[in-house]
């Protein structure tokens, strides 16, 4: 039987897998940095590193800035170094001690040593100044966004220095989420202009480094960006959504990217939720995509479901799956 | 080309920072206000259909908006003396227990560039507040409301269903949002449905001229 490890690569080059990858089995995230971005609890309110308000609000799925004219952080993008100022990410070695530990005790013959870094540029930019403001800028002000992102870029490249340098990881889980369920917020061309780039530099720089595996989340359609994620040294897209056409983006791009996901959080993820319904889902997303270049998950960008036992029902069913189809 | 043209195809373009002085050429030229409106209403049409069919994306639609909104403050004071060219009061909400308001502030532009007069009651809407608006409004014409997650549907179907049997006349209510189909709309008793911000706007127009 192939490790987990060995079994993830076997998916990803199109060899000879022994069952299916379940959902984040490979990945070990250390998360207990001195680095990691703080998100706010369930019912709190924070203001991040970067001056951003976030709250989450109790029985929502998940934190949200808040852009009202009190807490926007970037009012005027052509004065966004007056606001914008990076976090301080050097520690002394003593904070290191317990994401070492973390790093130390993963066995990375069976799992990646994974470190996780959201929200990506994209979302930074619209964290910092709303989303609507955001995307008429990159129109209005295109060399103030070039700027900023550039800005964020340098930080995420040091960032990935702090991480490198302590933990050594060998994989990289980056959030930013580029879509809603049916398109890209941007044109291929306009995503082209402003993040190719900085993206090919991360995740470039990661690479040399030693990681040896991206995971890019975007729970979202993206298929039109797909050329790109490849472009940048994405070898995951986490968070794959039903309407990309799951079946034709492996045909076409299955030797150079791995697509995790095809299984929608908001239908098997919800209070009313059952191991029938977790079953058919996983059943057709497995039936219908196949065992290479194929990762079956939830779209949820971790390890985690928002309602108890979902996560572990949902890797039961693939379990199952393994037993048929292997 | 006309100055109305030059108006239609620098809003569809987003052209932000030209469209106040040419809606102002146009009036200076004779055209009547309610024409210059009608032709930004027109390429939000084009801008709409064009997002609904992934020719254009968010940005793009935003930036006609805001376009036009310029356009719109430089008429302004020309429609007062022209009579109501409104398609009535539009309110809308994102329900009870969500906060996604992105998805329902472009559907709101969009529904505004169609015309209507949007009221924008935020974002966790309890049921009742819709009603409560309606009631507060003149000329409501059309309520359309917002559910992002599963996990809402349930407080939208509530939402329709307030409004519905609250006993008040002479609006539409329509709905949309990521996990919505035509099929639920159907079941919980919408008027009507749309799964994008560029056709709310077609559907919306629909709703109110019926």
């Amino acid at each position: 039987m192939l490790t987990k490890r060995q079994n993830l690569v076997e998916v990803m080059k199109g060899g000879n897998p022994d069952r299916f990858v379940k959902q984040y089995e490979c990945f070990n995230m250390i998360m207990n940095t001195p680095i990691t971005r703080k998100k706010p609890p369930i019912g709190g309110e924070i203001v991040n590193e970067w001056g951003v308000t976030t709250r989450w609000p109790e029985g929502q799925i998940g934190a949200f800035p808040v852009h009202d004219e009190e807490h926007t952080v970037v009012k005027d993008i052509t004065k966004w170094r007056d606001v914008v100022k990076a976090p301080n990410i050097k520690f002394p070695a003593e904070a290191w001690a317990e994401a070492k530990a973390s790093a130390a005790a993963v066995d990375r013959t069976e799992q990646y040593c994974t470190v996780f870094v959201a929200p990506g540029l994209f979302e930074h930019v619209h964290y910092l100044m709303s989303m609507e403001e955001a995307l008429m800028a990159f129109y209005e002000e295109p060399e103030a966004m070039h700027e900023l992102i550039e800005y964020l870029t340098d930080w995420e490249i040091e960032l990935a220095k702090e991480f490198i340098t302590h933990i050594k990881p060998d994989a990289l889980f980056h959030h930013d989420d580029w879509g809603s369920q049916i398109n890209s917020f941007l044109s291929p061309s306009m995503f082209e202009e402003f993040f190719l780039e900085p993206y090919k530099r991360i995740y470039g720089f990661y690479k040399e480094n030693g990681v040896e595996l991206v995971v890019h989340h975007s729970d979202s359609y993206a298929a039109n960006l797909v050329p790109y994620m490849i472009d940048m040294g994405i070898d995951i897209w986490q968070g794959v959504m039903k309407t990309n056409n799951i079946p034709e983006l492996i045909k076409k791009y299955g030797e150079k990217i791995t697509f995790m996901g095809g299984l929608h959080s908001g239908e098997i993820d919800f209070p009313g939720w059952t191991q029938d319904i977790i079953a058919t889902e996983v059943e057709k997303a497995c039936t219908e995509y196949g065992k290479l270049y194929y990762i079956p998950g939830s779209s949820q960008g971790l390890a985690i479901s928002s309602f108890p036992g979902v996560y572990e029902a949902t890797d039961e069913e693939i379990e199952k799956m393994s037993k048929k189809m292997f | 080309m006309s100055k109305l043209q030059d108006v239609k195809l620098n809003v569809e373009k987003g052209k932000t920072k030209l469209v106040a002085g040419l809606v102002q050429e146009a009036l200076d030229e004779g055209n009547a206000a309610k024409d210059i409106l009608q032709a930004m209403v027109d390429s939000m049409g084009v801008v709409g259909d064009k997002f609904s069919s992934g020719e254009i994306f968010v940005p793009e639609m935003l930036i006609a908006a805001k376009a036009m909104a310029k356009g719109v403050d430089v008429l302004r004071p020309h429609l007062a003396g022209e009579g109501s060219v409104s398609l009535g009061t539009c309110i809308i909400g994102t329900v009870a227990g969500d906060l996604h308001d992105i998805g329902k502030n472009l559907v709101s532009m969009m529904i505004e560039s169609a015309g209507f007069d949007m009221v924008d009651i935020g974002v966790d809407v309890p049921a009742q507040k819709f009603v409560d608006t309606i009631k507060e409004n003149e000329n409501v014409k059309l309520v359309a409301c917002s559910a992002l997650l599963t996990t809402t549907m349930p407080a939208l179907k509530e939402a329709v269903a307030t409004i519905k049997g609250s006993g008040l006349e002479g609006f539409k209510v329509m709905v949309g949002g990521a996990p919505i189909t035509a099929e639920f709309a159907a079941e919980i008793g919408a008027d009507g449905f749309a799964p994008d911000a560029g056709s709310a706007a077609v559907k919306a127009k629909e709703l109110a001229q019926a």
